[in-house]
């Protein structure tokens, strides 16, 4: 539904009205909570080790004394899981920069990996095990079978063709799309409260496709969208103005790609308008000028392919940021890709990037962001774009 | 210049405010008080040297520009001249020349391969450096992680990003990390890898001391040890500003692997592997501790003992690693950027840590001549301070003298003498 003046955040994705009356700055979500408790009672710490590549005997020689001494009821099964869990599906570069991202910076208590090439996959996880006297103990592990993401809180899909140098994210979708049919109802199976995040490109169609793949309520359904163009479009803002990145605020929404929508009407630096800055300090700025940024943006994914063959650090970062948010309840509002039904003005079935309040529970809601007439109009566009995508492939 | 002019007023006003709350009580430190009042008034740093919309660029001499950097600088658009704008209004003396700013943390990363990216993005993550400078050969390659990290700007804090085929990019580093060279091949000892490399070094390392002569070099690339030796004999430096990254990761894959065999975490065990980066490692199983429990019985206190067969299968494990990951997935990435990070931080922010590097050991543990091996070493701002002596059994002292010979076998068979 629209703003009401009084409402901060538009109510979210529920088909559930029970929330409505309650406050309005941040409405609560109540089918949105997830289970925090594995239901089951499962022990979350009692899960197959990490294969030592060792073949010594492990047992201690009779008559020695035990390294510790357990204590009574530390064996006794924990039915209280506060560890937090992730899964990354591809170990490509963009797969293991978001997982090294992750755990770097103290994010998760355990971590899959799981990804068809078995080599591949069992290097990297040796890789980042070798890590571990720098780290804070993560238990890392990965499989070819999907069966090692159990539990997850947050099941993170980077797998997928990547684009080659010239390919738009769109015409990689064909090959993507047979392989997120195998990929999400297995994280589904073995996960069955955890919360998606596709980062595969073309983000948006194929997050869509993953809800409809796995039956869940659209807040549990995210793509990274546009968390890294906005990203990138505050960095360049930031050099042009000499200002710290983190004190330019503004989105780009819409499509990740060739039709996403920078909002230029709320960007900001110091809670000044930037195009206000720009027009009291006569910097001459003009559509042209401000088109040229938008496509610096969105070919700098592009032009980093064209010239490292990937890009791997900036997504790991914007996904880490992610996960974030959402293990850490913080709250926060990205511009991720979220189902865009019902707000400004969407009645399509599509997903887009829009600024979404993400915490534990998923997305809690969309922001109502000020957005001039031709803002809106270019974010309509960008649906239509998607929606007809989608059409053409029959989803 | 607008807004150069400062309203003696107004700051008179703003100190008369702050005195008067500091008289009530409200803030104790005046003086922190004007800092912080200033420093958000101070004209920020210069933005990223190579940044594409950059204008300030147009203050640089354009013949100090490799074609490489001409290349990134004419490029798409321009917001028009950059004029100082109106979110700040300056004070005197914030208009310091760039090059006058002492940039505190400044690194350098010789190679942008993986080993050399995972060691700049992890030193990032870690929040250690101001100012990251990458050279290579490879431009293409070069400009694209350049430009990967720049487009992560906003998920760190602010740090000066840069990247040339000239190494005058690096002018000025606290740390000079070389992690260039051919890898190991699949099956390949890192001797073998040897004259390859020392080439390549006699371009690099005089470069780097000439535009960085207070420089730490830290070198990574294998044979870690000869290499660095081969870097402090072309450096001129001193030997306590010649770090290899040595055995710092081997003893790290020790303690993963035993504090997975007894279910503790990895900081709790206690213990280093020295000697040469390979091979030929020494594990000091007499100094191995789990939680300060003694892992072999020396001293005749009640520890807890264990097969010193079943030890050596865990240092065995150890020297194969690298090439399982190296056969599994073509190189190693991860491990190597956490531990170049660790001995980085240590550096940068003189912990006085004590890393198992690879140092010149003559004189250390019966050693007399020059050789570089890994020795316990205490790290801080100016590069070694000082070796642990650390107490060994005759067995792991004969063992350290075989990996030393064998490194100075290598040495003097090799280009460099």
């Amino acid at each position: 539904m629209e703003a009401s003046a009084t409402t901060f955040f538009s109510c979210s994705l529920r088909s559930s009205a029970t929330d409505r009356g309650r406050s309005l700055c941040f409405p609560q979500l109540k089918s949105s909570s997830k289970h925090l408790f594995s239901p089951s009672g499962r022990v979350s710490f009692s899960r197959p080790r990490n294969v030592l590549a060792v073949s010594a005997d492990h047992h201690e020689p009779d008559g020695a004394k035990p390294m510790f001494t357990t204590i009574p009821g530390s064996d006794l099964p924990y039915h209280v899981k506060t560890s937090s869990k992730i899964t990354v599906v591809g170990v490509g570069n963009v797969g293991m920069a978001c997982a090294q991202t992750c755990v770097t910076e103290g994010l998760v208590d355990e971590l899959a990996l799981v990804d068809i090439q078995a080599d591949k996959l069992r290097g990297e996880m040796l890789d980042l095990q070798h890590a571990a006297a720098f780290l804070p103990r993560v238990n890392i592990m990965a499989d070819s079978d999907y069966a090692v993401s159990e539990g997850s809180d947050i099941c993170i899909v980077t797998a997928g063709a990547r684009q080659r140098e010239g390919e738009s994210r769109l015409s990689l979708l064909g090959r993507n799309l047979s392989l997120f049919k195998s990929i999400i109802p297995q994280l589904v199976r073995y996960s069955p409260d955890t919360i998606l995040l596709i980062v595969s490109n073309p983000v948006d169609i194929l997050t869509y496709l993953s809800w409809k793949i796995s039956g869940f309520p659209p807040n549990r359904v995210i793509g990274t969208g546009t968390n890294l163009d906005s990203s990138r479009l505050r960095f360049l803002i930031a050099d042009k103005f000499d200002v710290n990145a983190h004190n330019v605020h503004g989105y780009m929404v819409g499509e990740h790609g060739d039709s996403s929508v920078p909002l230029w009407s709320t960007l900001t630096i110091a809670n000044m308008p930037v195009l206000s800055i720009c027009d009291k300090d006569g910097v001459k700025y003009s559509r042209e000028s401000l088109q040229e940024l938008h496509k610096m943006v969105v070919g700098g994914a592009y032009e980093v392919i064209k010239l490292k063959g990937y890009t791997s650090w900036a997504i790991g970062y914007s996904t880490a940021s992610l996960v974030k948010s959402l293990l850490r309840d913080q709250r926060r509002i990205h511009p991720v890709s979220v189902l865009a039904k019902g707000f400004y003005g969407i009645d399509k079935d599509v997903y887009l990037s829009l600024p979404s309040q993400l915490g534990r529970a998923g997305v809690l809601g969309v922001a109502s962001v000020q957005m001039i007439e031709e803002e809106r109009r270019k974010l309509h566009e960008s649906s239509e774009t998607i929606w007809d995508i989608q059409n053409q492939l029959q989803i | 210049m607008r807004g150069s002019i400062v309203s003696l007023r107004r700051v008179f006003s703003i100190m008369l405010t702050i005195w008067m709350s500091c008289f009530l009580g409200h803030i104790r430190k005046p003086s922190s008080c004007l800092r912080l009042l200033f420093r958000s008034q101070l004209h920020l740093r210069p933005g990223f040297t190579l940044s594409i919309l950059n204008s300030s660029m147009s203050n640089r001499q354009d013949e100090g520009l490799s074609a490489f950097a001409r290349r990134m600088h004419a490029s798409g658009t321009n917001l028009e001249q950059h004029t100082p704008n109106s979110i700040f209004s300056r004070i005197p003396g914030s208009e310091i020349p760039q090059h006058k700013i002492k940039h505190s943390a400044k690194v350098t990363v010789v190679g942008v391969g993986n080993v050399g990216m995972a060691c700049a993005q992890t030193m990032l993550s870690a929040g250690l450096l101001n100012e990251l400078a990458l050279v290579d050969v490879l431009e293409d390659r070069l400009q694209g992680e350049l430009l990967d990290l720049q487009h992560s700007a906003a998920f760190l804090p602010r740090v000066k990003i840069v990247a040339d085929t000239d190494y005058g990019v690096s002018a000025d580093s606290d740390i000079c990390i070389v992690t260039a060279g051919a890898r190991q091949r699949e099956g390949e000892s890192r001797i073998d890898l040897l004259d390859r490399n020392v080439n390549l070094f006699k371009k690099i390392i005089p470069e780097l001391v000439r535009h960085s002569p207070d420089t730490i070099l830290l070198i990574v690339s294998n044979p870690v040890d000869i290499l660095a030796y081969v870097s402090w004999k072309l450096s001129g430096l001193p030997p306590n500003r010649v770090i290899g990254s040595g055995t710092n990761l081997d003893s790290s894959r020790l303690r993963s692997l035993l504090a997975d065999k007894f279910e503790v975490s990895a900081l709790n065990v206690h213990g280093y592997i020295i000697g040469e980066h390979g091979d030929n490692s020494v594990p000091l199983w007499s100094s191995l501790s789990v939680a300060n429990v003694p892992v072999l019985n020396f001293h005749d206190k009640k520890g807890v003992q264990y097969n010193k067969e079943t030890l050596e299968e865990f240092h065995k494990a150890v020297v194969k690693s690298a090439y399982e990951v190296i056969r599994l997935k073509g190189y190693t990435s991860w491990a190597i950027g956490f531990s170049v990070a660790s001995i980085v931080k240590s550096l940068l922010r003189d912990q006085m840590h004590v890393h198992p590097v690879s140092v010149l050991a003559n004189s250390f543990y019966g050693i007399d001549y020059d050789v570089f091996l890994s020795l316990p070493a205490q790290l801080g701002s100016a590069g070694v301070l000082g070796i642990a002596n650390l107490p060994i059994t005759e067995d792991e002292a004969q063992r350290l003298q075989n990996s030393a010979k064998i490194l100075r076998g290598m040495l003097d068979k090799s280009k460099m003498q």
